[in-house]
């Protein structure tokens, strides 16, 4: 059986960087934003799953680590 | 030593939180602190905002809530390391971050209006789009109405014709 072809069918990919589209910069303040980045377990997301451009994910990596270092994002869920 | 940095002040921030062992004055008074560390170090605050309590997303030091401070300030930066040092020393201060922003020049800002009004336009677009779609299924829906209404119209006057028959005194 071919597994792997139906696993990729069920990904969804987004097309457009949510930062470009919306001209906006990721912020470690701004965790309502940040937190469509992050997965149940509070891992950031892949690039390729989120849509995010490699100029924007590289900014959102650094945004989202600076807000758990404040508390603002946790490291693990509970 | 050539790439020596030009003496001046440059654009921070500032966020930390403070314990939520003090009640919200004794958290003030800590904020009024830090305020005075960076205005006494020839530092200038150009924005202050304070967050209030708020729960930390995982417990620091036993504690589940913390007061969060936002600042915004110019300061040389050898005085920066200073005001590090001394936060970092702070019991009352639970975690602080230091972060460089850059001030937009004027072209930047001009560049971001433009993008700005593109996107707006774009929006714009769309509402334009769904309204006329709504516009066009209202319209769709009082076609079906009218024809509703004229079959209305239709029973009504049977009725009146049925209840004319029924009334005549022919019928016996």
């Amino acid at each position: 059986m071919n597994n792997n072809n139906q696993n990729n069918n069920v990904i969804k990919k987004a097309k457009e960087c949510y930062f470009c589209v919306n001209n906006i910069e990721p912020d470690y303040k701004d965790t309502r934003s940040l937190r469509r980045f992050i997965n149940f377990y509070q891992k950031i997301i892949a690039a390729g799953r989120t849509g995010t451009c490699a100029w924007h994910q590289r900014k959102l990596t650094l945004a989202i680590k600076r807000s758990r270092k404040m508390a603002l994002l946790a490291f693990t869920h509970k | 030593m050539s790439k020596t940095k030009p003496s001046g002040a440059s654009h921070y921030e500032i966020l930390f939180v403070v314990s939520n062992r003090f009640t919200e004055d004794e958290a003030k008074t800590c904020v009024a602190k830090v305020e005075k560390l960076i205005t006494e170090s020839d530092g200038k605050i150009t924005l202050n905002e304070y967050w209030g309590k708020k729960k930390l997303a995982y417990p620091i030091k036993h504690e589940a809530y913390g007061y969060y401070q936002l600042f915004e300030f110019d300061l040389e930066g050898k005085e920066l390391a200073k005001l590090d040092e001394k936060l970092r020393l702070d019991h009352e201060i639970l975690r602080f971050i230091i972060v460089t922003k850059k001030l937009k020049s004027d072209e930047q800002i001009k560049k971001e209006a433009k993008i700005k009004a593109k996107i707006d336009k774009k929006q714009a677009d769309k509402e334009k789009e769904k309204k006329s779609q709504e516009v066009k299924k209202e319209e769709k829906k009082e076609v079906k109405t009218t024809k509703s209404g004229k079959a209305k119209t239709d029973i009504e006057s049977l009725d009146e014709k049925l209840e004319g028959i029924l009334n005549a005194d022919d019928l016996l």
